[in-house]
């Protein structure tokens, strides 16, 4: 690979890639975010609600005040997204691989946290962070580096491999999985797998990343040894191709829950909902089947009946 | 036996795709599977069978080839209108959130009972019907799919036996959701499963005859899905009264239509003609308590149901915009419905958002107010006359769906001595549909009862074997209490008629308030029957 190329890779396309990554997954939520409000779907228990787990339990529930408790919501949220509390649950024998590989990708997250901190600290203080530092926080960031990034690294790919390894063993799970849905797997552990050579033989505390990482934030991209050259190149790819992916569930999961699940909010006569729904019913709906009115409002819809109703009884 | 069935076979012209046998099925302790009658000659010859042998739908064959191909663009112009936010705006943001970030781990097989009782066939997994909604979408309507095909998994077929296919698959789940409480993204299969069936409905006109000609048609056209009318409705009243006479050895006289009343029930009018006894109670108590209700006699206003829940946004919004017009009509400071799990959800829940201005008036399940009158004392109750066994089914709606979980366990420990109650396994949040969800209980047309007897409601069957098991023995009389009228008519036909619990065991099945009224120490004769016919 020549010096060129190895640079356009770790400078313009990694900006690229970043870039990418951050519009995309924005137009991605905020289009989700849009969207309609929905009719009620609610499942239950809510967490807001706190232990009692629904409004509903209570005579005459609308004239108690509303339970709103974000820290049991947010709590809920953080022991599925850290835990995968459901799939650990109903499903040990996917958590098993399945686990490792999101808790890789959280390390992996934290890990760039990490090397962004040491550049900053780096350039700020003048020192260099590395196993040979004799200063004690510094030699602390660099083992919490190490154990972050490697072990990121290796559970990441141990997980992917899991993943694949189940995929074409387990009949049912071949079954629904399509010609992309091993490709993600594979691309994951070419990621994982092309940081853990490099490391190993390139960084292995994670030195050169930590000079690139300033090298990036400071606008000037530095070209990377081969390893890392390949694997700046998986990652940015990954960055591109994450968004358009069933994989960007990751952001997905919030609405999942947040807005739809756990959407609760009663409807107030008068109110900002009472308001958005009504907007709706001016809508046309054009379904043709022969009980509707293909083109007519949602409104006329809902106050037409299609089946004259007998009057005789009366 | 399983019968492997992929993905891709749906289009195939195989006479039927998954042959589904008796003895296919998981089976129930203590009872003998008896082979399935085959469908009528004439039946087949007439209508479409080729899922798994049995028809929910009553589909007849296409004719011609440009009939097969209109189905097809019908289909694929319905499919479009899912997604768009003027034809969908209803459920848009939920369907495509579950059509996109599927990640195919399965985790939500295990969670069904159909899947799990039908022997784990591959049709009835949840995710089945709603990985071939995405392969459709993808081929038909995404730039991927359109440019990579089978690569991005959008290799489906789409043919008539696809599309006929896919909607009796659509009458195979009772949307009991409970997959979706195990999926750890947060993937809605009985949404999916209710999407396809409003794409059915609301753009080729096919739905199953018991939710839609003779449910919510005959409910617009009559004032009740029962095709009870006002008169007949006043008639039936008056008969419950001579009943409660009899019974407990005074008349009440029911509240019709009275204005201003703090509360108007509304039941699922099918009480009134299976289980009058059900009403009859609720009148009972309320009268006992104090309570300032009415019913009403208006079209629309005595009947509780909504089948569009399960498979039309329009005829679910036209039947709930009605009901809560006849309560306006009375000026009534509530609504509470009565025992039953879907009307409750649809009439409190999901109406949240179509009884809009105005008709936003307060409405509520009768569970915690049945909590509430045994809380406060206004009644006296003697638990030791419900001195058997009891178990209680929570219907999928109300605990799952709305979180409506101690109400009724409260009641039951105060009107029952200790060590009566029993929960089955798996109660609340994660119990089991009876059987009857999503129309099915009211689903009786071709041999599709002969199905949902044997597969919707197997794990039921099961579940209540399991909470009586140290009682089994017939001389013990047992009560099976299901506070939802179509998990009573489930109860009826899967557990009563084709399990042969009451001949068997002695169980027999009712709702919450008759065991209210049979503890009431004012009550002289005891309320519940192991003789009468229930
Ligand atoms: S619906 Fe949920 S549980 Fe089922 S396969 Fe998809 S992601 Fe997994
Ligand atoms: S909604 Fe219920 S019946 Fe339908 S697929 Fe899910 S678990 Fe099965």
């Amino acid at each position: 690979m020549s010096a060129t190329l190895g640079w356009l890779i770790a400078g313009p396309f990694m900006y690229l890639a970043v870039a990418v990554f951050a519009i995309a997954t924005l137009k991605k939520v905020l289009t989700i975010a849009a969207m309609p409000r929905h009719l009620r779907w609610d499942l239950y228990p809510i967490a807001h609600e706190g232990p009692e787990g629904s409004a509903f339990q209570k005579a005459e529930f609308w004239k108690r005040p509303r339970h709103y408790n974000l820290a049991c919501e947010l709590a809920e949220m953080a022991e599925e997204i850290l835990l995968l509390k459901r799939t650990f649950l109903y499903n040990r024998k996917i958590w098993n691989f399945s686990y490792p590989m999101h808790a890789g990708f959280y390390l992996i997250t934290g890990w760039i946290v990490l090397v962004a901190l040491g550049a900053v600290a780096e350039v700020a203080s003048g020192l260099k962070i590395s196993t040979a530092s004799t200063v004690f926080w510094a030699q602390a960031l660099n083992a919490v580096t190490v154990v972050v990034g490697a072990g990121g690294l290796a559970l990441g790919l141990f997980g992917c491999l899991g993943l694949l390894w189940m995929r074409y063993t387990d009949e049912d799970l071949r079954d629904f999985s399509s010609p992309v849905t091993f490709l993600n797997l594979y691309l994951l552990i070419a990621l994982f797998g092309v940081g853990l050579a490099a490391w190993l033989a390139e960084d292995p505390s994670f030195v050169l990343a930590r000079g690139y990482a300033a090298s990036l934030l400071t606008l000037g991209p530095v070209a990377l040894p081969p390893l890392m050259t390949l694997e700046a190149l998986l990652f940015g790819i990954f960055l591109i191709y994450l968004p358009f992916s069933r994989m960007l569930h990751f952001a997905a999961k919030y609405f999942f829950y947040h807005n739809i699940m756990w959407d609760d909010e009663p409807l107030v006569s008068g109110g900002g909902l009472d308001k958005t729904i009504v907007g709706y019913l001016h809508y046309k709906a054009e379904w043709s089947a022969p009980h509707l009115k293909s083109g007519g409002s949602w409104l006329e819809q809902a106050t037409t009946n299609p089946a004259k109703p007998k009057e005789e009884g009366k | 036996m399983k019968h492997k069935v992929r993905l891709k076979d749906i289009a195939k012209p195989a006479e039927v795709l998954c042959p589904l046998a008796a003895t296919d099925l998981d089976p129930v302790p203590g009872y003998e599977e008896q082979p399935f009658k085959p469908a009528k000659p004439d039946w087949q010859e007439k209508y479409d069978f080729s899922l798994d042998g049995f028809s929910a739908l009553g589909l007849t064959k296409p004719a011609s080839k440009e009939e097969e191909d209109a189905l097809v663009d019908k289909f694929l112009r319905g499919l479009e209108k899912l997604f768009t936010r003027e034809n969908n705006w209803t459920f848009m943001q939920p369907t495509l959130l579950s059509t996109d970030y599927c990640v195919r781990c399965n985790t939500c097989n295990e969670a069904c009972p159909v899947y799990v009782e039908s022997g784990r066939q591959d049709i009835y997994r949840p995710n089945y019907r709603s990985e071939l909604l995405r392969k459709l979408y993808q081929r038909y309507f995404t730039p991927e799919g359109r440019l990579l095909g089978g690569f991005v998994g959008a290799d489906v077929e789409l043919n008539w036996r696809t599309i006929y296919r896919l909607a009796e698959l659509t009458y195979r789940c009772t949307i009991c959701r409970r997959c979706a409480a195990t999926c750890p993204v947060g993937v809605d299969n009985g949404l999916l499963n209710r999407e396809l069936r409003k794409l059915f409905s609301q753009e080729l006109g096919i739905a199953a005859d018991g939710v839609h000609k003779s449910g919510t048609m005959r409910h617009l056209q009559t004032g009740s899905s029962t095709g009870m009318t006002p008169a007949a409705f006043l008639d039936t009243i008056e008969f419950i009264e001579d009943d409660i006479e009899e019974r407990i050895g005074r008349r009440i006289k029911i509240p019709i239509d009275k204005k201003g009343a703090d509360v108007l029930l509304i039941h699922n009018a099918g009480e009134f003609v299976s289980w009058p006894e059900n009403p009859a109670a609720f009148a009972i108590l309320l009268d006992a308590a104090g309570i300032d209700w009415t019913l009403s006699s208006e079209s629309m206003g005595y009947e509780g149901v909504n089948y569009g829940t399960w498979y039309d946004d329009f005829q679910f919004a036209r039947v709930a915009v009605a009901q809560v017009q006849a309560a306006k009509k009375l000026g009534v400071q509530r609504i509470v419905v009565g025992e039953c799990g879907h009307a409750t959800k649809a009439l409190v829940e999901i109406a949240d958002r179509v009884c809009v201005g105005d008709l936003a008036i307060p409405r509520e399940g009768c569970l915690p107010l049945l909590e509430k009158i045994v809380t406060s004392g206004a009644i006296k109750f003697d638990p030791g006359k419900n001195n058997f066994p009891v178990t209680l089914h929570d219907p999928c709606n109300m605990v799952r769906l709305m979180g409506i979980v101690s109400p009724q366990r409260n009641v039951l420990k105060a009107i029952t001595p200790p060590g009566c109650f029993r929960e089955m396994p798996n109660a609340g949040i994660m119990n089991y549909c009876c059987g009857g969800g999503s129309g099915f209980a009211v689903m009786n047309t071709l041999n599709f009862p002969q199905w949902r007897d044997n597969v919707a409601s197997r794990m039921k069957a099961k579940q209540v074997l399991e909470a009586f098991k140290d009682c089994l023995d017939p001389a013990i009389p047992k009560y099976y209490c299901a506070p939802c009228s179509n998990c009573k008519g489930a109860a009826r036909d899967a557990l009563m008629n084709h399990y042969g619990f009451r001949d068997k065991y002695n169980i027999i099945y009712g709702g919450l308030v008759e065991l209210m009224v049979n503890a009431m120490v004012d009550i002289p004769k005891p309320f519940i029957s192991w003789e009468d016919e229930f």
